[in-house]
């Protein structure tokens, strides 16, 4: 036979006790009663779910019960929850972890998520689904409980580190697992050391950048589902032809599940995605002029012109902070860059914000500004405040609490969120239905990200995105760059929400796709960006002398 | 168990621990316990030690219970999943594990056989799980062995004492002998059927160690991490059968 057996022989040893001591003796209503218990408490089959009988106070949406389902009946409990932002990714691996510790397969728990949430999860599958959790505050807790929340930073420094590697967990839930993209970090190590049974990768944005993301996060969960590291970037890294785009999906779907909003047979507001156009005055064009003729050799080597570029097309104040931190690092560009300082202050006037403020005035609603920046931020906030309008500042790095805080602000004092923290991991927003991206980050689910702050279950109005984009500019590029990257993704992962405009026919679109493609890392990515960039503003340029 | 059930199971368990009603209504109960039930239900374990320790007799306290939301009392609200009804659960498995009983009979000069019952619990596992449950006696004179006994059990008076006029016959298999022969049972009943479960399993198992040896082919520094997913593959998916007693006792009854 193919099968194990074990006797539990607990209740032979007692009963042996009992009969030479004559009792104690139960009475026949009790010894119905535990065994009633015990019918209540037993699983009738390997199939379906128990969990949502344990559950009655929770309202479980079709897909998820679908998601819990299918990881513990199809996918053998390991799983990247890959759901839209705003689906209910955390209920789900509530879910499935209530389900497996009411079978009996899991009993110690590892969950690890970024530390600003920690508090919110473990009062989740408290209040929520009755699992004891506990933070882990102090050591011991690694050992003495059962089920503990903490994040990644924590647990891989010393002592905890070897106290975790020494226990072996049931199931291992990771949040925000799109951090674990590089197997180069030391979190990607750490999580690849612990010895788990069960895995849950939870991210709405698996692919980010590069396909490799999807091979070290899928490596992470079922070592060699894609084969090894060079057999992989062989037949994927380029990702040329349908055929293997589709055989890879196919791989990817076993171990991968998402739903979109559309998906889930809710009824979804609309999402309008608008893009704005801006023209530079003539001060603002003299200033990124001046820094497009800037000499390569007077820049740090981990700068490039891009960033100027980019922080310019923001605000002054933002380019200002970086031309001062390269001056105290290279005094000897003095002069450069004080004639660069004297072209800025003739701006008086941001074009840009001042877009940003009218849309703002009209919309005449809460409104969310995102910007890259901090010190775009902080002059967006002054900004605005000359204009009458009233704004909070939201960073990642502010504490739970002071997030908390400034949620309220915004839903009950002003009208203006400016967020430089896209993540903006766990704060939920859906009293707000327009999202302004004043600059473009790099990566399109980062915008992903901040749409979905809104965008979410809840959310009763349709929603409305404006993206900013300073005309005949790097944000130009970044913006067709972006469109790419949506490729990739939907190539890859699949169809993706509207994050950008409906694209009509990008220019450049195959050359950037072989630069993606053939980049190894995001720094020779930006580097070749940046040739492209001159490249291409050059060959502008003399068209335009040619007219 | 559906939420009317788990009224009447309350009910029920309070009765057994000699608990005393105060109040019943569609969907409500409140209950005093008694010092025992109240040290095993409401963890105040500091409270009593510092009673006993002065010498003073402990006040047990009221347990108000809702089991319909629409209830108007006030209380702690029981569902299915809720932890107070699993603490209960496992009072009751605990308090009910071990038993001796006699068949009260209304005539005279009735012989009882003695016959051992048990409950056991077969857990099938691998990365999934489905649990069985058999209730098996075993008449300790001639070992045959009765399945779903429990339903013979059920329909009988029990008594803690044998009834007057009546005598027990002695077992000739001792009672743990007598379990011997209730495990072999089940061991040749899982073994006489077929386990496409575990044969899947197996599968499974085979298919994903396949790829993760090719994974970690010719990395010599990863070999440890390459040994714990080893381990986890075997833990999630190596079939076994975890088999244990719920309860169980001895049962004096009247032959056929």
């Amino acid at each position: 036979m193919n099968v194990t057996m074990h006797w539990e022989r607990s209740w032979k040893n007692e009963f042996a006790t009992r009969i030479e001591r004559d009792g104690p003796w139960s009475n026949w209503e009790l010894y119905e009663l535990a065994l009633e218990a015990t019918k209540a408490l037993t699983i009738p089959q390997f199939d379906g779910l128990q969990a949502p009988k344990h559950l009655p106070h929770i309202t479980i949406l079709p897909h998820q019960y679908d998601v819990a389902r299918q990881v513990v009946e199809q996918m053998n409990g390991k799983a990247i929850l890959a759901d839209e932002v705003g689906l209910g990714k955390t209920i789900e691996a509530g879910l499935i972890l209530k389900e497996y510790m009411i079978r009996g397969l899991v009993k110690k728990a590892l969950i690890l998520v970024p530390a600003s949430l920690v508090s919110q999860w473990v009062q989740e599958l408290n209040e929520k689904f009755f699992i004891p959790a506990v933070a882990q505050k102090k050591s011991y807790v690694w050992e003495q409980c059962d089920v503990v929340v903490s994040s990644i930073d924590t647990a891989k420094k010393q002592p905890h580190r070897d106290i975790i590697y020494s226990q072996s967990y049931d199931i291992v839930i990771i949040d925000e697992a799109h951090k674990l993209k590089n197997n180069k970090t030391k979190n990607y190590e750490f999580v690849q050391g612990l010895k788990k049974k069960f895995c849950l990768l939870l991210t709405a944005t698996p692919i980010q950048n590069r396909i490799e993301e999807i091979f070290h996060l899928v490596s992470l969960l079922k070592p060699g589902h894609l084969g090894n590291a060079e057999q992989f970037q062989k037949r994927y890294g380029k990702l040329r032809t349908l055929h293997d785009d589709v055989h890879l999906k196919e791989l990817i779907r076993k171990v991968m599940i998402r739903h979109r909003r559309h998906d889930t047979g809710i009824e979804w507001t609309k999402r309008h995605v608008e893009t704005i156009f801006i023209d530079f005055s003539e001060a603002e064009r003299n200033v990124y002029e001046k820094i497009r003729q800037l000499k390569s050799p007077l820049l740090d080597t981990s700068l490039s012109h891009m960033t100027l570029l980019r922080e310019i097309c923001s605000s002054k104040e933002a380019l200002f902070c970086t031309l001062k931190n390269m001056l105290e690092r290279q005094p000897h560009i003095e002069a450069t860059i004080g004639a660069l300082l004297q072209t800025m202050n003739d701006i008086a006037e941001h074009t840009k914000a001042k877009k940003a403020l009218e849309l703002i005035q009209t919309i005449n609603d809460k409104v969310i500004v995102f910007t890259e920046y901090r010190a775009t931020q902080l002059y967006l906030q002054w900004f605005f405040k000359q204009h009458g309008i009233s704004s909070v500042p939201f960073r990642g790095g502010f504490k739970r609490s002071k997030k908390d805080w400034m949620k309220e602000l915004f839903q009950h004092r002003a009208q203006v969120l400016i967020a430089t923290e896209a993540g903006g991991e766990g704060i939920n927003l859906q009293f707000c239905n327009h999202v302004i991206n004043y600059d473009l980050p790099w990566n399109p689910m980062r915008l992903e990200q901040r749409i979905g702050r809104v965008h979410r279950l809840g959310q009763t109005k349709d929603v409305h995105i404006y993206n900013f984009v300073v005309r005949n500019t790097v944000e130009e590029h970044i913006f067709t760059l972006l469109y790419e990257k949506i490729r990739l993704f939907e190539r890859v992962v699949g169809e993706l929400d509207d994050i950008l405009m409906k694209l009509q026919s990008p220019a450049f679109s195959s050359h950037l796709e072989r630069m993606i493609a053939q980049s190894k890392s995001e720094g020779e990515l930006k580097i070749k960006m940046q040739n492209f960039v001159e490249i291409f503003t050059n060959m502008e340029d003399s068209a335009h002398a040619a007219t | 168990m559906q939420q009317h059930d788990i009224q009447s199971f309350l009910e029920r368990f309070f009765i057994a621990t000699h608990c005393h009603i105060l109040e019943r209504s569609d969907g409500h109960i409140r209950v005093q316990l008694t010092a025992e039930m109240d040290k095993q239900l409401m963890n105040r374990p500091f409270y009593w030690h510092y009673m006993e320790r002065i010498g003073a007799i402990g006040e047990p306290l009221q347990l108000s219970l809702i089991t319909k939301p629409s209830a108007t009392k006030e209380g702690e609200y029981i569902h299915f999943g809720s932890p107070r009804l699993h603490q209960i659960f496992s009072i009751a498995k605990m308090n009910g594990r071990f038993i001796r009983l006699y068949e009260q009979v209304s005539e005279r000069s009735v012989a009882l056989h003695p016959w051992l019952h048990t409950n056991i619990l077969l857990s099938y596992e691998c990365d999934r799980k489905q649990d069985r449950l058999l209730s098996l006696g075993i008449h300790l004179i001639s070992g045959s062995i009765v399945e779903s006994f429990y339903n013979v059990l059920k329909e009988k008076q029990w008594g803690v004492t044998v009834p007057d006029y009546c005598f027990t016959i002695s077992p000739l298999i001792k009672p743990l002998s007598g379990l011997g022969r209730l495990e072999a049972f089940v061991e040749r009943l899982i073994a006489s059927e077929t386990h496409h479960w575990a044969d899947e399993a197996r599968a499974r198992w085979k298919e994903e160690l396949a790829l993760l040896k090719h994974f970690y082919e010719g990395i010599e520094e990863k070999q440890e991490e390459y040994e714990n997913e080893k381990e986890a593959l075997r833990q999630r998916y190596e079939p076994k059968i975890h088999m244990s007693v719920i309860n169980g006792g001895l049962f004096y009854l009247q032959a056929k």
